[in-house]
């Protein structure tokens, strides 16, 4: 039905969200979230602990599922996708960026960054190539042969992040990537999400800092699995969040 | 992902655990290495024998009786001694047949030289100076007067002085009796340093076992004759009549218990008996060789289901970064692909070097048991895949989100 007006400029849909975990007793982790991301559009999404974040955006991510409502990326429904295709579009259509950095510690930088492209089954040559212009990119060109252990938190997530860019992908999901970093290496990451965002990479990250969610465009605040309140921190570009449908506020996703 | 790729990657996983990869693999490598062992002793051993039988086949044959055990396996030897003197002559006058040589043992007990004595170990033959006819003999001659015996050149050896043709021995038998023999010849040793020490006396009169014929007659009997034909082409229709009569006219088949078989052997089919022997042994170490791969497989699959429990956040990120189902499986299955292949060939390698110095220290010739080396390599490809499906298919059903919750 959610017929896209401007389908080129959406990278992101969620409509009426949901994710149910059951342990003990149900936790609806994500109750009911509707949103959409412009392309090129940097959005941050806060809330306590426990509150969804990472859920909302491993669903976004296609690492989980939902049990209800609809979510596209870059103009296709992850739902109707096999399992393989979602591996693929995880490869590379999506980058993802961890709290725990989670680099293999058994390969060196370059063989990090290179592996969405084994997955994606491309040229070795051209991987190593590619792997080496990222670090550079992530200002990593003289750690290309080092192993995770022998680098600095903040130089690990800079590989993480080289490596989420590995096939250009147009979103790139970011779950606490400066949790684990002090201040001001955390600044220097931000700094190099909100670069890869000037060259047109969509962001969505999640943050519980309040100074980190302000190099975002947009903060999403989800408190208990729902939408809490949408802020706009005003940068001139045009770009658009929704909430559900009782209080849509731009004009992207949503036209019921 | 392409195979070379999931190579290279379980290559730096094996590598990166270099000695649980090891263990893993220690009981592919202890199963091959047995069979190879094996295959190359056995193969050794019996290129040895049949190689020294062979080379100087000779156109005799042994009359033996065997039986079957009851609820036994194999064929069983039967000592009793019913061919007799009658029989003998019978047989010597079998056309193409050169002469029958009985053959009876004697309960030697003890053997003297004049300044040295050997207990037991020497066991002494009664037999005709037939016998010697043909063989070479390392010196001296055959015996031709009732004190006068030969030795083999194990018995020769056995004490210091080295006896030798001319030599005095004295003989004392289990039943009391002794005797002072001169040595006439000195006979080769045909298995080498497998042959018993063992000294020939003329049946006349050291040999007493007599038996009642079916004639009514008291006559000496015999356990096993040796007979030789006239040449090699006069072998099988001498067996043919040789085992004619002695089914069918003999004492020895009236004498024989009813579950006792007569065997006329040539030198063929003492070889071709003792192949099938070895197609039996090897018959069995297939099934041994089955039983350590099973065992080497559980220990296969059991590390790699640690593994797969151990490596889950590392799949968790493999799966988040673009990789199938498909490539996760792929991955672990190449992995104990390549464990058990690697397992196999250090197998491989085990038993031929422990195989070389078993044939070096027994004097048997070297073999490279090729089909059962190629056999070894398939193997290793075969238990990978089986040990390896259950933890691959774990592996690529790990839920991504799990895993990356997994401290
Ligand atoms: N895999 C899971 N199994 C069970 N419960 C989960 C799982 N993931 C998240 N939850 C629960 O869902 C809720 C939201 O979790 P999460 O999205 O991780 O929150 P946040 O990232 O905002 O801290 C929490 O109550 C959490 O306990
Ligand atoms: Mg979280």
């Amino acid at each position: 039905m959610a017929q896209k007006l401007e389908s080129t400029s959406v990278a992101v849909v969620a409509e009426d969200v949901r994710r149910t975990y059951f342990l003990a007793e149900p936790v609806d982790a994500v109750d009911g979230i509707s949103l959409s991301l412009a392309d090129g559009s940097f959005t941050a999404v806060m809330g306590p602990s426990g509150s969804g974040k990472s859920t909302l955006l491993n669903l976004i991510g296609c690492l989980d599922t939902s049990d209800e409502g609809r979510i596209e990326v870059g103009g296709r429904a992850v739902a109707a996708l096999s399992d393989a295709e979602r591996a693929r579009l995880r490869g590379t259509a999506i980058g993802f960026v961890f709290q725990t950095f989670d680099l293999l510690s058994r390969l060196t930088a370059a063989e990090n960054v290179a592996l969405p492209m084994v997955f994606h089954d491309s040229v070795r040559e051209n991987r190593d190539q590619r792997a080496r212009t990222l670090l550079e990119r992530v200002g990593l060109g003289d750690r290309i042969e080092h192993r995770p252990s022998e680098l600095s938190g903040g130089q690990r997530q800079r590989v993480a992040i080289a490596r989420a860019l590995a096939n250009d992908p147009t979103l790139l999901l970011a779950d606490e990537p400066t949790g684990n970093l002090d201040t001001e290496t955390g600044a220097e990451i931000m700094d190099l999400l909100v670069d890869l965002n000037r060259q047109g990479t969509t962001i969505l990250l999640v943050t519980h800092e309040r100074t980190i969610a302000e190099y975002a465009d947009h903060v999403v605040h989800l408190l208990d699995g729902r939408i809490e309140s949408l802020e706009h921190l005003g940068d001139a570009r045009d770009v658009a969040v929704a909430t559900d449908d009782r209080s849509p506020i731009a004009e992207g996703g949503d036209d019921r | 992902m392409n195979l070379r790729e999931s190579l290279r990657i379980s290559w730096r996983s094996i590598r990166s655990h270099k000695l649980r990869s090891a263990l893993t693999t220690l009981g592919v490598i202890i199963g091959v290495a047995a069979v190879i062992t094996f295959m190359v002793l056995g193969t050794g051993f019996s290129q040895s024998i049949v190689g020294d039988i062979e080379a100087d086949q000779e156109p005799v044959m042994t009359v033996h009786t065997q039986t079957v055990p009851e609820d036994g396996f194999g064929i069983m030897p039967v000592d009793t001694p019913i061919y007799t003197e009658t029989d003998v002559e019978v047989l010597e006058q079998v056309e193409g047949v050169e002469f029958v040589a009985p053959d009876g043992s004697l309960d030697l007990v003890q053997t003297s030289t004049d300044d040295e004595q050997v207990t037991g170990v020497v066991d002494a033959h009664a037999t005709t100076s037939d016998r010697f006819e043909h063989e070479p003999l390392v010196e001296g001659e055959t015996f031709d007067a009732e004190d006068e015996a030969i030795v083999n050149e194990r018995v020769s050896q056995l004490f210091e002085g080295n006896v030798s043709a001319g030599d005095e021995l004295t003989l004392a038998f289990d039943d009391g009796e002794s005797a002072t023999v001169t040595v006439a010849g000195v006979a080769e040793a045909e298995l080498g340093e497998q042959t018993p020490p063992r000294v020939f006396l003329p049946v006349d009169p050291y040999y007493t076992t007599t038996v009642e014929t079916p004639d009514g007659t008291e006559e000496r009997a015999y356990p096993t004759l040796h007979v030789r034909a006239g040449s090699l082409d006069d072998v099988e229709p001498a067996q043919e009549s040789i085992v004619d009569y002695l089914e069918n006219d003999s004492h020895a088949a009236e004498l024989k218990q009813d579950d006792d078989e007569i065997e006329v052997q040539t030198v063929e089919d003492a070889i071709e008996q003792f192949m099938d022997l070895v197609d039996q042994l090897t018959v069995f170490i297939g099934a041994v060789a089955g039983i350590a791969l099973v065992v080497g497989s559980i220990g296969i699959a059991n590390i790699m289901i640690v593994s797969v429990t151990e490596r889950i956040r590392e799949i968790g990120i493999m799966k988040a970064v673009g990789a199938t189902r498909r490539d996760v499986m792929q991955l672990f299955l190449v992995e104990s692909v390549v464990l058990g292949v690697i397992g196999a060939a250090a197998g491989v390698a085990l038993g031929l070097g422990v195989g070389y110095l078993g044939v070096t220290f027994l004097e048997w010739p070297m073999a490279y048991p090729l089909d059962w080396i190629a056999i070894a390599i398939a193997m290793g490809v075969g238990v990978g895949v089986v040990s390896g499906l259950y933890p691959a298919w774990r592996a690529a059903r790990v839920d991504p989100i799990e895993a990356l919750r997994h401290e």
